[in-house]
């Protein structure tokens, strides 16, 4: 069989960047919350909803869709954390405490969505033209999510590295108690993190949303790869989750032509997303983190 | 629709969860172990019996294959994940449940993948009525849930006991003390899969068809809500909390026949879901009945004679 | 003194990071007596404690009980062989009552095999009768058997380090390891225990304990060793160590 191989690796690419953008805020908040917050997976839904009400239902277009997404997810994102985890955090509350409240969150979510827009598939009225380079295709779709995936890790590597709030994002999550002892408004950056964490997962839902189908179940579909990513790249590390989305979605597009080779069902290119997060946490736990310095 | 065979179905499914809400409980409620991967094991038990149903095997060999296959499978996955830090363990497992549902959809040669599988009668009831079928289900699951209820109560109260709760406070302590704790985790995550295969045996036995969408993660966290709800480490709570999440899931579907509401109430169902376990998280964190305490008749004893002993000073 | 020692520690070491806690410590233990261990704070004394009990993996060196080379080992099976520890920072089970607390201590309680606790619930009730008698004169020892039936939540910071103690009494050791044991006790108490340990080490138990009091180590300890900075410094009786000038230079700092 012949293999596109350019092809593979373009496609690749394609869907670390969904997972990566996904998975940024997902990351940050387990690492300085210290639980991992199910509900995200919702953010990627609701993201993906309001991009699709806004841009094929209001036809307003994408940019605004993006703008509204981003705002209206991360305020939502906002509320939660305010209003139930960080209550429940000062209750005393466990990991797995939090963890099951955020199942919850995610339900409540879910089903007002499925309320709102019913469960039957929508797809987003936007058409994309399809160019052809050498072997290779590319739809206008998957060029903006590369453009905005660069865009956004550049903007987020710099703002991390450079600003203020990014060294307070850093020394907050590598150490909680020094970052407050040392005048660091650890609280504010939480919050800050829950925002723009979620704003991104909206746009990685409008995405998703764009290239698949909208249904309440968006963002459920990839909330496992998309914890792959988190676990591999080290929970609460930027610069691994990068690396790390990229495998996950080497691992995703050569899998389907491997089973397919194997004659085995390509729906088990999940399971070698999933089989990654169960290896890393049993063996190596901080993931590529080891050969990342905290960030 | 006529309301006995409703109200019938309704105390088969308590059976069948209040049996997963006593395994859950016996390994989060008392041992810590947060098991985010219930659904796999109510799965193995489901499809094992199911298949074995298929050769002419009785019940009772069905239902002890479901509980042997998920107690291996329960072994297979603990032994690797039992040091891991506890939400880590919650992914894994969750994970875990994951890939299996994908193996049973995508291998049609196991249990038919997404057509399903059905289930031939173990039991031979050729002439009885649906009600009296319905009886009979009902009786063999009580008896499954007395059984499981028995072994777990005489297991927490015991010196077992008192260890495994030793692990879930501080489980490097409980091992400071002596306690094996790898082999306290193995065993306990072995009993409470087998109960959980046992009880998706009887789901199998009961609904005589399953497929893999009955398998779905919410399976997992409806258990979580009868234990969170109940009270951890009451083996009283899970069975109420069981009771009452059905009464609740049934409650609703009832709204649905009777009412016209503005939101569709299968939406509205799980919605509610969420803010009750909100609810129950902020405010009783301890679930509605608190956690028993040990009794071993030695500490009975013990117990009534310190009393009788500040009566006298007193 | 028998020709074996119970615990022969050699050459050990244990970093954390670029701190060496531990640093190349070679001692031993015979049997018999109270011995201790003095140092300044973030000497390395709790470290060296963990190490031995198996919670920390030794970087370098041996650690042998009874002959037996025990450093690769899990805590539970030096345990079972007799070497047990009280934790400087007590660790009680919280949501059990303080004599739950006590029996978990147990060493060799039949109850504790899920099969025995199943199915052979007389062979162990008599037992568990038995420990419930021993739990509670410890208790009433320590002061603590009013509350015996209470969650052990309850216990103030020092009543917490009594239970700490009199919970590791219950496994009846070989060599009994405390780390602080008279920490926030009152003095009069901090003595009572002191006698007493002395009266179980008649019996059988070694000790060894790391202790800041000087005067119940005077009244008390046969030998001490002197730990500064991961190392060990000085060795001998305390009434012969506090005469010794390093003793001093360790604890006043650089002069
Ligand atoms: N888990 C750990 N991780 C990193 N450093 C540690 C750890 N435990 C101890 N240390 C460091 O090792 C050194 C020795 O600590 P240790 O607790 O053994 O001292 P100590 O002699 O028991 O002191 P104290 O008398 O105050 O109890 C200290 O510098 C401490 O900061
Ligand atoms: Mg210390």
């Amino acid at each position: 069989m012949d293999i596109n191989w350019a092809q593979i690796l373009l496609n690749s690419v394609i869907t670390g960047s969904i997972y990566l953008i996904g998975a940024i805020g997902l990351s940050v908040t387990y690492r300085l919350s210290n639980f991992s917050n199910f509900a995200h997976a919702e953010f990627i839904t609701l993201g993906a909803f309001i991009g699709y009400w806004v841009s094929s239902q209001l036809g307003w277009g994408l940019l605004p869709a993006f703008i509204i997404a981003f705002l209206l997810t991360g305020t939502v994102s906002l509320l939660c954390y305010r209003g139930i985890f960080q209550p429940l955090a000062k209750r005393g509350a466990s990991t797995i405490h939090l963890m099951i409240a955020s199942i919850a969150v995610g339900f409540i979510i879910r089903y007002s969505i499925g309320a709102g827009w019913g469960w039957t598939p929508q797809y987003f009225l936007n058409t994309w033209t399809t160019y052809e380079v050498g072997a290779i295709r590319i739809t206008g779709l998957w060029l903006l999510l590369i453009l905005v995936t660069l865009t956004s890790a550049l903007t987020m590597h710099f703002a991390l590295m450079r600003t203020k709030l990014g060294k307070a994002i850093r020394a907050s999550s590598s150490n909680p108690e020094l970052a407050a002892a040392s005048g660091i408004n650890v609280n504010r950056v939480i919050l800050i993190t829950w925002f723009i964490g979620a704003g991104l997962a909206a746009i990685a839902g409008i995405f998703r949303g764009a290239s698949t189908q909208v249904w309440p179940m968006t963002g459920w579909d990839i909330i496992l790869p998309i914890f792959a990513v988190v676990v591999l790249g080290g929970i609460g590390n930027y610069h691994g989750a990068i690396v790390a989305a990229f495998i996950i979605g080497l691992t995703e597009n050569i899998g389907v032509v491997a089973l397919t080779n194997l004659g085995l069902a390509t729906e088990y290119r999940m399971a070698l997303a999933f089989l990654i997060i169960i290896i890393t946490l049993i063996v190596k736990p901080q993931g590529l983190a080891m050969f990342f310095r905290r960030a | 629709m006529s309301i006995i065979p409703y109200l019938l179905d309704f105390v088969v499914f308590v059976g069948i969860f209040g049996i997963m809400a006593l395994s859950l409980n016996l390994e989060y409620g008392f041992t810590g172990l947060a098991n985010f991967g219930k659904v796999a094991f109510f799965l193995i038990g489901a499809y094992t019996y199911a298949i074995l149903s298929q050769t002419g095997a009785p019940f009772y060999l069905c239902l002890i294959a479901s509980a042997l296959t998920s107690a291996i499978g329960g072994l297979l996955i603990s032994l690797p994940a039992l040091r891991l830090r506890e939400d880590y363990l919650a992914i894994v497992t969750l994970t875990t449940g994951e890939i299996l549902r994908l193996i049973v959809k995508s291998e049609d040669w196991i249990g038919g993948g997404i057509w399903g599988i059905t289930v031939s009668p173990a039991i031979k009831m050729t002439g009885a009525s649906p009600t009296s079928k319905i009886l009979v289900n009902i009786g063999l699951v009580f008896i499954c849930m007395a059984i499981c209820f028995i072994i777990i109560q005489l297991l927490t109260h015991s010196p077992y006991g008192r260890v495994i709760r030793a692990i879930r406070e501080d489980e490097v302590a409980a091992e400071a003390l002596g306690k094996n704790r790898s082999k306290y985790k193995a065993q306990i995550f072995m009993l409470g899969s087998a109960m959980a295969g046992i009880a998706g045996g009887l789901f199998a036995q009961y609904l005589r068809f399953i497929d893999p969408y009955m398998f779905l993660p919410i399976v997992t966290f409806t258990v979580w809500i009868m234990v969170l709800l109940g009270g951890p480490a009451n083996n009283w709570g899970a069975l109420l909390g069981a009771a009452l999440v059905q009464l609740f899931d049934r409650g609703t579907n009832l709204i649905k026949d009777y009412f016209t509401l503005p939101i569709d109430p299968t939406n509205l169902q799980y919605i509610l879901f969420g803010v009750l376990i909100i609810l129950v998280l902020l405010y009783r964190p301890q679930g509605l009945l608190k956690e028993s305490e040990i009794k071993t008749e030695a500490l009975r004893s013990a117990r009534a004679r310190g009393s009788t002993a500040k009566n006298r000073e007193g | 003194m028998p020709e074996e020692a119970l615990l022969k520690i050699e050459k050990v070491s244990k970093h954390f990071g670029g701190i060496y806690a531990v640093n190349n410590v070679s001692l031993d233990i015979h049997e018999g007596g109270i011995w201790s261990m003095v140092g300044p704070n973030g000497s390395g004394k709790s470290t060296l404690f963990n190490t031995i009990l198996g919670l920390y993996k030794p970087d370098e060196g041996t650690i042998s009980f009874k002959g037996e080379r025990i450093n690769n080992m899990y805590p539970y099976q030096i345990y079972a062989r007799g070497l047990v520890n009280s934790f400087q920072t007590p660790r009680i089970f919280h949501s059990m009552t303080i004599l739950d607390n006590m029996l978990v201590a147990a060493r060799g309680h039949q109850g504790d095999s899920m099969w025995n606790s199943l199915f052979m619930r007389k062979k162990w009730q008599k037992q568990e009768e038995k420990l419930i008698d021993e739990a509670l004169n410890l208790l009433e020892f320590v002061e603590l058997n009013r509350m015996a039936f209470s969650p052990a939540a309850e216990l103030s910071g020092g009543q917490r380090k009594l239970l700490e103690l009199a919970k590791v009494l219950m496994a009846k050791p070989t060599l009994l390891l405390l780390d602080e044991p008279a920490a926030g006790i009152n003095p009069v108490l901090a003595k009572k225990i002191f006698r007493k340990l002395n009266e179980i080490s008649r019996n059988g138990t070694t000790f060894l304990i790391i202790e800041h009091r000087l005067d119940l180590l005077f009244e008390f300890a046969s030998w001490t060793y002197v730990l500064n900075k991961g190392s060990i410094i000085a060795t001998g009786k305390p009434k012969d160590i506090v005469n010794n000038p390093v003793f001093y230079q360790a604890y006043l700092g650089e002069e």
